[in-house]
């Protein structure tokens, strides 16, 4: 066999499959957001910009657009900060192989936990009759509180069980890359007499400035995906409260009416912006981390 | 006497953190094992009776059984078919893919970036049309954009860590590209492979959203637990602790290959 033959037969099927799927997806989701489909009835017009000017005098959709933002900042900061702190904290106090390692080890699992298990573990958690956060709460006298029924404590209660999930993972990756850097710098600042903080605020993080942008992009894709978590916890509400537009999408889409088309032109958009944003982020992200 | 206190310190500090990471995965398991009467308890308890009830109802309920089944042949079809178109295609974008390789890279990247939701609304009409929403086949075409873009995604560095050495004195000696790939590089990268299927298995296995579009008989086991939150009057937390464990247990076993998976990758040089 040569090798072009050998190129062309291993890379036309996957690269085809991949190339067919997402085209067929992405034109499905163009020509149905121009007309006016639904899941009811099988006939169809065409109805030009109707959805998207729609769009832009729906309130819900802008409210889930801000929940979406407010969502994605909180979890890709939320994840990246507790990383960082607890990465340095075990990296300074824990000096034994064995130790570190079963720290990794328990704090690898949560992350392979599938979103649906991690939604019930918490509901659980924070059920304001049954749960054990709760009875802690009970204990220093605050209580019961609605974690997931209160609207303003809603999302961030949710963000929390990402960050639990995440924020861990990204400690296990950073301790690992931490303890491949060069040790001359940083001792070289121990002989300056910086203190401990000083050191990793001047010298190891910004060494690991490259995979720590890697790992803010890798989180904020992630967050993304949230409609699992959300679904399972609070369902978008109570209200709206946590309503990202996947969820919206999914509302108006499957579970009110079945509006494909007016929910196509929504998935449409955030289609776009994401893929705007990270291609210009991955960029410059590339360029900035050489 | 302060260095004392602070290694005391420390130590709290670390046993605490370990009870944060894995202390709500243990209660829920606990929970698995307790009747409803000792979950609903205004003191949580932690002595009790332990019972297989909850493992016995889940197991007998023909809607989880048939929701496990078709998340076990969904979930490996999709991996298998991935893991056969895939790792060519990472090994031809590794070795022979030169110009555009990257291009096509972030092409298949790119997909990582798609909103599920984008993909799950245009899909569920194409799929009533073509008579295909709720089949086993149709989950398993849609979860085979996840998987072919993951195994590429993961396999392409595995490939790129294959000395070339190997390969260029298989070629003097008259190999072809198709046999040098067979016979010595998926060999050598066969651990590091291993890892990427099972990373592309986790993923799938987890997923919700698109079976929940895409599928209403024929879900696989995430739709049909996220959907037991009532099978009688009061919300029964043994048997949801339960299906979660169910949930839970085939991703966990993989902890110790992810854990070798993260090493290797520290170690070639993060990208």
């Amino acid at each position: 066999m040569t090798r072009k033959r050998f190129v062309t037969l291993t890379l036309v099927p996957a690269i085809g499959l991949l190339a067919t799927l997402a085209l067929v997806s992405i034109a499905g989701a163009v020509w149905f957001a121009v007309m006016n489909r639904t899941l009811r009835s099988p006939d169809y017009d065409f109805v030009g910009a109707y959805n998207f000017l729609r769009l832009l005098r729906d309130r819900r959709f802008f409210n889930a657009l801000e929940i979406s933002a407010v969502w994605e900042a909180v979890t890709v900061i939320g994840t990246l900060a507790l990383a960082v702190v607890l990465a340095v904290l075990i990296f300074e106090t824990v000096k034994k192989p064995l130790t570190r390692n079963l720290i990794c080890f328990a704090f690898l699992v949560p992350v392979l936990l599938p979103r649906v298990a991690a939604a019930f573990i918490w509901r659980f958690l924070y059920s304001p009759s049954l749960g054990v956060i709760n009875y802690l709460c009970g204990l220093v006298g605050i209580g019961p509180v609605e974690f997931l029924a209160d609207p303003s404590l809603a999302l961030i209660s949710v963000a929390v069980v990402d960050i639990w999930q995440w924020g861990l993972f990204f400690t296990v990756i950073l301790l690992k890359l931490m303890e491949t850097l060069p040790r001359d710098p940083i001792e070289a600042a121990m002989l300056d007499n910086a203190r401990t903080w000083e050191i990793h605020a001047y010298v190891t993080l910004p060494m690991l400035k490259g995979p720590l942008i890697s790992l803010a992009l890798v989180k904020a894709v992630e967050s993304l995906r949230s409609f699992d978590l959300i679904f399972v916890m609070t369902g978008g509400g109570p209200g709206t409260a946590t309503e990202t537009l996947d969820l919206y999408a999914y509302q108006m889409g499957i579970n009110m009416g079945g509006r494909i088309s007016y929910a196509s032109a929504m998935s449409l958009l955030l289609l776009v912006v994401t893929t705007v944003a990270f291609t210009i982020i991955w960029k410059a992200g590339k360029k900035w981390a050489s | 006497m302060g260095k004392l206190i602070s290694a005391t310190l420390t130590r709290a500090v670390l046993a605490l953190l370990i009870v944060l990471a894995l202390g709500p995965i243990l209660w829920t398991v606990l929970g698995a094992f307790k009747e409803l009467r000792d979950i609903v308890t205004p003191v949580p308890k932690l002595v009790f009776t332990p019972t297989l009830d909850n493992f016995a109802t889940i197991l007998r309920n023909p809607t989880i059984r048939d929701g496990l089944l078709h998340s076990v042949i969904v979930v490996s079809a999709a991996v298998l078919i991935g893991a056969v178109l895939g790792i060519p295609a990472a090994h031809t974008l590794a070795r022979h893919a030169r110009k555009w390789g990257d291009d096509v890279q972030f092409f298949v990247l790119s997909l990582r970036f798609m909103p599920p939701v984008a993909i799950a609304i245009p899909f569920i009409v194409i799929y009533l049309d073509l008579g295909i929403y709720d089949t086993l086949f149709g989950l398993v075409l849609v979860y085979l954009i996840v998987t072919v873009s993951t195994v590429i995604w993961l396999a392409v560095p595995a490939f790129e860590r294959v000395p070339r050495d190997i390969e260029e004195a298989a070629a003097m000696e008259g190999c072809g590209p198709a046999e040098i790939f067979w016979r010595f590089s998926l060999p050598v990268a066969a651990p590091s492979l291993f890892g990427a299927l099972v990373f592309t298995f986790v993923l799938v296995w987890n997923e919700l959203l698109l079976a929940l579009t895409l599928a209403a008989q024929n879900a696989t086991l995430p739709v049909v637990a996220a959907s037991i939150t009532s099978l009688g009057k009061e919300v029964p937390w043994g048997v949801i602790n339960a299906a979660t464990v169910l949930l839970v247990l085939p991703p966990l076993v993989f902890i110790g290959l992810l854990m070798g998976l993260l090493n290797t990758m520290v170690r070639s040089g993060p990208k």
